[in-house]
């Protein structure tokens, strides 16, 4: 499958400086996703993986290059627009599923419609309706302590799509799940980019899974990509 | 995010912890409760003290003194010198707002009820001067003409004349001796002794007045309308024979000398004529005194006690506002991970920032409503215990304190104030989180 460019980037380059030592991280990469594809980034630990991930979901900037979504420079934006940007094109989701542990899971779920300004009675409804969608309607009232590694990711995930994202990053989602579950949050996702048009990327070890699932891998190493 | 969701994210978060959120918060309440309690006790005897002022109609009245006071140690040349006489108080009743005046008539005289006697300096008053409130009835009436033999007297000189209940006086005689010049001490061995400075030349002439009214004692000294202890009436005055001497200073006048009034005491009626009657009376060469002045300068004394009050109570604050600080600090430590889910979802940092500044503010919202609910308890139990006190010494029931509406408004608003300062470097800090190291952390 491959449509429209929808990200691109350009030199990407990441140094985390702490002192004296600097720690490149990324070091240009050139990377092309299409709208609609499920890529899976793939790599040894420490290779760049997650800044790639947050580097996507303008969690975090460049250091040189340019990451172009929609032919719309991000690498450019200021802090506001870049949050406007995580809220209404990016979904992201984390192997330790970083939910808010005092929090129920239709409150983790709705959370980002609190900042989208959506009314309070909406935002449970739409929440509901995500639940629904993973599965896990039933279990709306429950706190992430009472729910399965499955669960948790699966209300991530609820969360992840609840603003309606062009684009879903998962940073080792199957990272702290069995191998069952591994596949069905995979096979989730899967159903989002195929049924839903969902541009998924997906950093994740099993590369054997990823095979199944995905349209595309890359393989990063040293902060480069040296296969795709 | 829409304020009321931050106002109900405010309130969730605080809820979660419960005990921290109530300790800092007493710590505000504590803060407001000292400065509203402080404020409002210097408003309180602000308000005390102006209102009695108001009550007495003191601000309605100018004292009027010729240029050359008594005492006055400057010598105005004589022709300078307006006399304060009956033409002069002709003159001035003229003026526009002027009620009424009346000279400050007043002689020393032995006064003597049933066994008792006392000394004392008699008022002659006019009768208007009774349409005012300054004076306060505790028996009987006033007298409403300027001629007869009537007499009101106050309840202390009462006492000490041995009456306790001012009812038992009203309608009973009293004798009235004043001082005269002894015309039977004029033959040579009398003058001979006054020259020597063995005897005096004075004798006494006794008039019998009728009690008709009994007042309380003004609480103010200083230079009132009224400051004596018996009063009769002007005309009654007039026809007694007595020597008008105030005191020694009196005895010191130049020979021919022309006496005029020592004061008069001009009542307008309104506040309004003060100053345009004061101006007229100034350009006539005589000196005033306002009680409306006074009231200028005393309140110069209210706001200094007032600014002390203040400096104290925001003692109180200060500690409040650094356990605002240390308490939003700790909560940005235990959500460290939270903010970075904020972010993640689309927070900014603006928002997350508003979020903090609304729990601070949350905080310093409660701290204001029941610190002034702790001031104001505070008040109701100082004002019982020192009117408790106070009432058995037979002192009338005072309230101490004040909570004028923009006290409690201001309150609430300055809690608020001061913990949005205090949550400034918090929430700041809360939006600085870098959410890729927030995210990783445990």
């Amino acid at each position: 499958m491959s449509g429209t460019t929808f990200i691109k980037t350009t030199n990407l380059s990441k140094v985390y400086s702490s002192g004296r030592i600097e720690v490149v991280a990324l070091k240009d990469v050139n990377l092309t996703i299409a709208e609609g594809t499920f890529l899976g980034v793939t790599g040894p630990s420490g290779s760049g993986k997650s800044t790639l991930v947050n580097l996507l979901g303008g969690l975090d900037t460049p250091s040189s290059g340019i990451i172009e979504v929609q032919d719309k420079p991000i690498s450019e934006l200021n802090k506001e627009e870049l949050a406007l940007y995580r809220r209404h094109q990016v979904g992201m989701i984390f192997q330790s599923f970083n939910l808010i542990s005092s929090y129920t899971a239709l409150e983790n779920v709705a959370f980002p419609l609190l900042f989208a300004g959506v009314p309070k009675k909406q935002r449970n409804q739409r929440a509901a309706e995500m639940l629904e969608t993973v599965g896990l309607y039933p279990r709306r009232g429950h706190r992430p302590s009472e729910l399965s590694g499955g669960e948790q990711q699966r209300v991530a995930i609820a969360r992840a799509i609840i603003n309606q994202p062009k684009i879903l990053l998962a940073d080792e989602p199957t990272g702290n799940l069995d191998s069952k579950t591994s596949r069905q949050v995979v096979q989730m996702l899967a159903e989002l980019n195929k049924n839903h048009g969902l541009t998924v990327t997906m950093i994740s070890h099993e590369e054997a899974l990823l095979r199944e699932y995905a349209n595309d891998i890359v393989r990063l190493h040293d902060g480069k990509i040296i296969d795709r | 995010m829409k304020t009321s969701d931050y106002i109900e994210q405010s309130i969730a978060n605080l809820w979660k912890k419960k005990l921290r959120t109530f300790l800092t918060t007493f710590g505000v309440v504590i803060g407001i409760g000292a400065l509203v309690s402080m404020f409002s006790f210097g408003q309180g005897i602000q308000k005390n003290v102006t209102e009695r002022f108001r009550e007495l109609g003191l601000f309605n009245y100018i004292n009027v003194f010729s240029g050359s006071e008594q005492g006055s140690t400057e010598q105005p040349e004589p022709n300078k010198i307006t006399l304060l006489d009956d033409e002069l108080i002709e003159q001035i009743t003229q003026m526009e707002g002027v009620e009424s005046a009346f000279p400050e008539i007043r002689f020393p005289a032995m006064i003597r009820f049933k066994d008792q006697e006392d000394f004392t300096l008699i008022q002659a008053l006019p009768a208007t001067v009774y349409q005012s409130d300054l004076i306060k009835l505790c028996a009987g009436t006033v007298y409403d003409s300027d001629e007869p033999n009537s007499l009101i007297i106050s309840d202390a000189l009462l006492r000490s004349l041995k009456i306790e209940d001012p009812h038992v006086a009203i309608g009973q005689q009293i004798e009235v001796a004043t001082l005269i010049i002894d015309i039977g001490l004029f033959n040579p061995a009398a003058i001979a002794s006054v020259l020597q400075g063995q005897t005096m030349p004075f004798a006494r002439q006794s008039y019998t007045f009728t009690i008709v009214g009994v007042i309380e004692r003004g609480e103010f000294g200083g230079p009132t309308p009224l400051r004596s202890d018996v009063y009769i009436p002007i005309g009654a005055s007039e026809k007694m024979k007595k020597l008008s001497l105030t005191s020694i200073w009196d005895f010191f006048q130049p020979t021919g000398h022309k006496q005029g009034y020592s004061m008069v005491g001009v009542r307008v009626s309104s506040i309004k004529y003060i100053d345009p009657v004061k101006k007229q009376l100034e350009e006539l060469g005589l000196k005033t005194f306002a009680f409306i002045d006074e009231l200028q300068e005393l309140k110069k004394v209210f706001l200094l006690m007032d600014m002390f009050l203040f400096a104290i109570g925001m003692i109180a604050i200060t500690v409040a506002s650094l356990g605002i600080i240390n308490t939003m600090v700790m909560s940005i430590l235990e959500r460290y991970r939270e903010i970075g889910i904020m972010k993640a979802v689309g927070a900014s940092d603006r928002d997350v920032k508003k979020i903090f500044l609304f729990e601070s503010a949350t905080i310093g919202f409660l701290g204001g409503v029941f610190g002034l609910a702790l001031g104001w308890a505070v008040s109701v139990l100082i004002n019982s215990v020192v009117n408790c006190f106070l009432g058995g010494r037979g002192v009338p029931y005072i309230d101490y304190f004040s909570f004028p509406w923009w006290l409690c408004l201001g309150a609430i608003a300055f809690s608020i104030l001061v913990s949005l300062a205090a949550g400034v470097y918090p929430a700041l800090r809360a939006a600085r989180v870098d959410p890729v190291v927030a995210l990783r952390h445990d």
